[in-house]
């Protein structure tokens, strides 16, 4: 069992109204988008119209270079709309439900071979819950990765505890878990907080369990990973949250992928908050209509340091954050403008409070030039291929948001990723 | 959208706050003479500044006040004004300002400033460092590193490289005053010094190290003389130092994973 300083990190504090009432309510949103995970937009084949009839789980496009790759409807309904970017990129598609629809039931019968398996997630919208570095987005549909991270916490402000998510899924955890060490020759990592083992470990030599501290950003996938198996070129590496990995265990025992999980719905412009289990794609105005304060309002997918606003929960995210929406006030004098912006960024200045943004994992300041001065090879030795942008959200926040980290590391990927697939 | 604090101004604010302390002994210890040459370096450093955010857009730090507080307190005592002008302005603008402003420079401004001072005008004396301003240097690293703007590593590796050196008996005690405060002034730089945890060790080190080589070996140097010297030196050597240790977690890492 491995072990890391725990200590590192910083505690977090931001406002957020307690909740109304304890446990866990199930809400699911009259309407719900699918959408690609953020920041692509693959080519696609949809495969219901406008005002077609979908049952839970059916396919609603595939992508065009994987055809067994679908991303399937979160409930059952009737398509509202399908947007697609030149191309046929797939933007969202809008579904309605209604009561009382099916639910689509995959065949398990292979599910214990290697191909049968990858099918099986694929065809039931599992893939696109995977989250591949370097570079993110959903892995190809016949990668095999170095090893598999499974994330049983979560250390980002306001995140549910995976823990709570996994209960009364042990059995169905573990057999997910069997099933993912089925598709790496590496190791499955089982991150987690200090306590009980999530896992029996015995006849399983290749699932691994790793504990880290509470302090974000130890619960950064990508900071695990990049201390214990960086990703490289062609060294993929997965991450899935633990509790993608029991509905996994659910969808090989009965052929059906269950697609609520649990959301926390927090922020200062609510009036309370409360903890759902909720589709995925859920509309995020749906949970949090009643709730909110009056006036204007943004809508995060995401933790308050890596959300992006959006109207349906991203297939990655288990956070909702409501914030007040930031009013522009009077335009600054034009000398206090003068003194303050320029047309640079400006530098940032190695402090404590940097160094523990990258939980003493990295030798921030460096990193953090290499990535502002476009340096790839330096920030690549450093293990910026282990990195997606919300591992240095936090950074970027510490900094106070005009360092643009996550928008100069989303640079830097696609600099390399092209550089290197020519 | 939710921001953090620790921007470059705020970085400067909780760093002159760390100051207070040395300023307020140097000036309660020093007379007229001091709080002059404060305000001189303060406004000349404000000119480039100005004259640097109107022909490059380079905005405004209140770093230069900490630049004029470095100056004020190390420089060579009795230049006058034009001397003293010329080479603050030397330091700010090459030290400083043609690299972008605070955070891109190299080396500290006030670290050229001095030793532009110190070697274009060898002939005026250097001033001495009063015990209790070199105690108050105690204060502005405590808080300092408490809230982690100057680098810790430095500190405490210089800090434990003097006391054994002086339990040894190779460092004389009469270096020690103006040492400690350089150290916290110009050493402790969290922009020119070492930024990695080894790479910070290191720098104290090599900072003690030279202070000592100083101390025996330069005949009739004042403290404040060679202890300027040794950081300006160290400050040069910080980014080999920073390789150095990156060098060596790559090669763990390699070791480690079989690939960086």
């Amino acid at each position: 069992m491995l072990q890391f300083g725990f200590r590192s990190g910083l505690t977090l504090s931001f406002p957020s109204p307690p909740r109304a009432a304890p446990g866990v309510e199930d809400v699911i949103t009259e309407e719900a988008g699918i959408r690609p995970p953020h920041g692509t937009a693959p080519r696609v084949t949809l495969e219901v119209e406008d005002g077609a009839a979908v049952a839970q789980g059916a396919p609603m496009a595939r992508l065009r270079d994987a055809p067994d790759v679908c991303f399937v409807s979160p409930m059952p309904g009737r398509v509202a709309r399908s947007v697609l970017l030149q191309g046929h990129r797939l933007s969202e598609i809008v579904i309605f439900g209604e009561t009382g629809g099916d639910t689509v039931t995959h065949p398990t019968s292979d599910a214990e071979t290697e191909p049968g398996l990858r099918r099986l997630m694929q065809r039931a919208g599992f893939w696109p819950w995977i989250r591949r570095r370097p570079f993110g987005g959903m892995p190809a549909s016949d990668e095999r990765p170095a090893a598999i991270f499974v994330m049983a916490t979560d250390t980002r402000p306001f995140a549910p505890d995976p823990i709570e998510a996994l209960a009364g899924l042990e059995e169905a955890f573990s057999r997910g878990l069997r099933a993912l060490s089925m598709l790496t020759d590496g190791t499955v990592f089982v991150c987690q907080h200090p306590g009980p083992a999530l896992i029996d470990r015995s006849g399983a030599d290749r699932i691994r369990t790793v504990q880290s501290g509470r302090r974000h950003p130890q619960g950064a996938p990508g900071l695990r990973i990049h201390a214990l198996c960086p990703a490289g070129l062609d060294t993929p590496v997965w991450d899935i949250h633990a509790e993608d990995v029991a509905l996994l265990g659910t969808l090989i025992e009965t052929g059906q992928l269950p697609m609520t999980r649990l959301v926390a719905v927090e922020g200062t412009a609510l009036r309370e908050s409360r903890l759902v289990r909720t589709q995925v794609g859920a509309d995020l105005r749906g949970l949090t209509h009643r709730i909110v304060h009056p006036g204007q309002h943004t809508l995060l997918s995401g933790s308050p340091l890596d959300g992006h606003p959006a109207h349906w929960l991203a297939p990655s995210d288990r956070q909702i954050t409501v914030l007040p929406r930031e009013t522009s006030g009077a335009p600054s004098h034009w000398l206090v403008a003068a003194l303050t912006r320029s047309a640079t960024p400006k530098p940032m200045i190695p402090s404590a409070a940097l160094d523990q943004a990258f939980g003493g994992m990295i030798p921030a300041a460096a990193f953090v030039r290499a990535l502002s001065s476009g340096d790839d090879e330096t920030a690549m030795k450093m293990g910026v291929l282990s990195l997606l942008e919300d591992d240095i959200a936090l950074a970027d926040y510490v900094l106070g948001g005009n360092a643009h980290l996550s928008e100069l590391l989303r640079g830097m990927l696609d600099r390399i990723r092209t550089e290197f697939a020519a | 959208m939710i921001r953090g604090l620790w921007t470059r101004e705020t970085v400067a604010i909780v760093l002159l706050a760390a100051y207070l302390p040395l300023a307020l002994f140097w000036l309660w210890f020093g007379g007229m003479e001091e709080v002059q040459r404060l305000a001189l370096a303060a406004l000349v450093l404000a000119i480039w500044h100005l004259v640097f955010l109107l022909a490059r857009a380079q905005p405004i730090s209140l770093s230069a006040v900490i630049t004029a507080l470095a100056v004020a307190m190390l420089a060579p005592e009795g230049l006058g004004p034009f001397r003293l002008i010329l080479g603050i302005s030397f330091g700010a603008v090459m030290g400083e300002l043609v690299f972008g402003g605070w955070g891109r420079n190299v080396v500290n401004p006030a670290t050229v400033a001095l030793s532009f001072l110190g070697f274009g005008f060898p002939g005026f004396p250097w001033p001495e460092i009063m015990t209790p301003v070199a105690w108050a240097a105690i204060p502005t690293a405590v808080i300092g590193v408490f809230m982690g703007v100057l680098p810790g590593g430095v500190i405490f590796a210089a800090t434990l490289g003097a006391t054994g050196a002086v339990a040894l008996g190779v460092l004389p005690s009469f270096a020690l005053p103006a040492a400690g405060v350089v150290l916290v002034l110009l050493v402790a730089d969290p922009v020119t010094s070492a930024t990695t945890m080894l790479g910070r060790w290191l720098n104290g080190l090599l900072y003690v190290a030279l202070v000592i080589l100083f101390a025996t070996g330069w005949q009739d140097a004042a403290p404040v003389q060679f202890a300027v010297a040794a950081a300006l030196l160290t400050s040069l050597a910080a980014p080999v130092l920073d390789e150095v240790a990156l060098a060596l977690w790559y090669a763990q890492r390699r070791r480690r994973h079989g690939r960086s």
